[in-house]
């Protein structure tokens, strides 16, 4: 058995809550009545005002929501909150219950201020405690340096067993009724009603504590889903800034040619459509040849910056574009490469270079980066890379190509 | 009733707060915890870790480490209902010397009260409890014709021995005999034949 203790002292026609502090709280009284009554039929909710005419019952407790939402109704907003009497009135209401074995509850919304001292708020406390009568707390509106202090103390003594709560609602675009649905106010002692989730989660769609607009609650796969999704874009936006930056610094210091780097991402790489490649070079098909031969090309020759570069290539895993870009840009910066005949011609045709692109997945020949290293490409007439169908693995043979070639 | 009180007298034992000492049960009389509802039980102001259990019921009750002990103030209201109408003859009440009970009043068949209306019914009887009492084991006899018909009974403990801010109970037994209702699980099937 419940009973609300509403707040309609002059102080509620400010309008720091929207529409009015008034009106805030009578959408919150009308959220907590429907919870109630909704999670468990014998529930029983009973208003009062604490201001106004005065300390007055405006509906003893019942599990009647339509009587409880109709005495909201015209209710007048005038005069002092007197808060001790109203809980004690609020005590007796519940005294009267219809069926003695519910447990009482008085569910209280402060929003003026609280003129009495801590210790006369502890008195009340205890005696409610006395009487095992738990109460809540909504604390908006007014707030002066020591208003929730008080009612922490008052909340303090009433407290057995983590029954009370207490809410401090600041003013602010959410609304009162809100921020309370996810309050123990709501979710009570029965871990959650059916009522208070499901209005969390219409209320969520908008403005909403959720991620991504969907109540977990609700939807749970949804907005697993979504959170991967969002996840995977993030791991793959991180790679391209990564590479980026990376590209900077390679082609500064040129220094680093671990093989083993190269050793781990070939490894990595497909050697289905190593093919493409291969007939342009000329070489045996067969991986580890060729691998074995760029090892060989890259400690031989000593070209620290191709070999570098490849390793910057390939070490990177994940998104396409970055790896595409940044060979683009290892071979064009690199003097020292010499193309392969055959296929710097073909590479020359910048037609043919761009319908291949168009056919890689994931590469957009519109994109700038691309198309600037296409331009300087055909510029310095040096591309030699092969683009097979994965892009990784183009990478991995373009980088191949350059040792090959160098 | 003279002698079922002498014999409870010549009977306790006078070692104070030892838990082996044997409780002498009047004569005639059963002790009624095996009649209390369990599931209408409840105390009012009692501390949630120190509950009604630790001195009702039957294995913890004589354990000294566990007792019943008041919240907010040094009063407690206690309800008891029975699952048959009982007839109350005495009452055991133990605690320690100085948080113990003083004085205790019972009202029966007096449902839900509360401390604002504990002062509005003439109680069924009032003790006053001494240290002798609380420490000896000895059962306090009650004015057994206010105690005929008793479906619940709820103790009032308005004060303890000190005067203390909270009161501690180690044991409370009722004693006393059931009205004869019908026991469901005697009742047999008449052999036909």
């Amino acid at each position: 058995a419940t009973m609300i203790c509403i707040d309609n002292s002059e102080w509620m026609r400010n309008g720091d809550y929207a529409p009015s502090r008034f009106q805030a709280q009578a959408d919150a009284v009308n959220l907590i009545c429907g919870a109630k009554t909704q999670s468990n039929p014998e529930n029983t909710v009973g208003v009062m005002t604490m201001a106004g005419k005065g300390v007055r019952v405006l509906v003893t407790p019942t599990s009647d929501l339509g009587k409880i939402l109709a005495c909201m109704h015209g209710l007048e907003v005038g005069a002092e909150a007197n808060l001790a009497a109203a809980i004690q009135v609020a005590q007796l209401a519940l005294k009267h219950r219809q069926n003695k074995r519910q447990q009482q509850r008085i569910i209280a919304f402060i929003g003026s201020p609280v003129k009495y001292d801590k210790k006369i708020l502890e008195t009340i406390g205890k005696k409610l405690k006395k009487n095992n009568v738990s109460l809540d707390i909504v604390d908006f509106g007014e707030s002066d340096d020591e208003k929730p202090e008080k009612l922490e103390a008052l909340i303090a003594a009433v407290n057995s067993s983590d029954s009370s709560h207490i809410v401090h609602v600041p003013p602010g675009e959410n609304a009162l009724s809100d921020v309370l649905l996810s309050t123990p106010i709501f979710t009570g002692e029965e871990g959650g009603s059916g009522f208070a989730a499901s209005a969390a989660a219409a209320a969520a769609t908008g403005a909403s504590g959720f991620e991504f607009g969907v109540d977990p609650n609700v939807d749970p796969e949804l907005a697993l889903a979504l959170r991967l999704s969002m996840e995977e874009e993030r791991a793959r936006q991180e790679a391209i800034a990564k590479k980026a930056a990376e590209d900077t610094s390679n082609t500064e210091n040129k220094d680093h040619a671990s093989s083993s780097n190269i050793d781990s991402v070939m490894a990595e790489a497909e050697p289905a459509s190593n093919a493409a490649a291969d007939d342009k070079k000329e070489q045996p098909k067969d991986d580890d040849d060729l691998l074995q031969q760029a090892l060989a090309m890259s400690m031989e020759g000593g070209a620290s910056g191709s070999a570098a570069a490849a390793d910057a290539a390939m070490a990177e895993a994940g998104a396409v574009d970055p790896d595409l870009a940044l060979a683009l840009q290892m071979s064009v910066q690199d003097a020292n490469m010499s193309s392969d005949s055959d296929m710097s011609k073909v590479f020359e045709d910048r037609s043919f270079v761009t319908s291949i692109l168009n056919s890689l997945p994931g590469v957009d020949p519109n994109d700038p980066s691309v198309k600037d290293l296409l331009a300087s490409l055909h510029s310095q007439g040096e591309a030699h890379k092969a683009i097979g169908d994965l892009s990784a693995l183009a990478v991995f043979t373009l980088g191949r190509g350059i040792c090959l070639n160098s | 009733m003279a002698a079922a009180s002498t014999a409870a007298a010549g009977a306790a034992t006078p070692t104070p707060a030892a838990p082996a000492a044997p409780v002498q049960v009047p004569r005639g009389q059963v002790d009624l915890v095996d009649f209390i509802d369990w599931t209408g039980v409840e105390c009012l102001n009692q501390d949630s870790s120190h509950s009604i259990t630790n001195a009702l019921k039957q294995i913890v009750r004589d354990d000294e480490g566990l007792y019943l002990a008041s919240d907010s103030d040094e009063q407690l209201l206690i309800y008891i209902p029975f699952m048959q109408v009982v007839k109350l003859h005495s009452a055991l009440f133990k605690g320690p010397e100085e948080e113990g009970p003083k004085t205790v009043k019972l009202f029966s068949n007096k449902e839900h009260m509360g401390f604002s209306n504990v002062n509005d019914y003439p109680p069924s009887d009032t003790l006053d409890l001494s240290t002798d009492h609380l420490a000896e084991n000895k059962p306090a006899t009650l004015k057994y014709v206010k105690f005929q018909n008793v479906r619940s009974l709820t103790i009032f403990i308005e004060d303890n021995q000190s005067g203390s801010d909270v009161t501690k109970i180690h044991k409370i037994a009722l004693y006393g005999t059931t009205v004869d209702t019908t026991n469901m699980k005697d009742l047999k099937k008449i052999e036909e034949h």
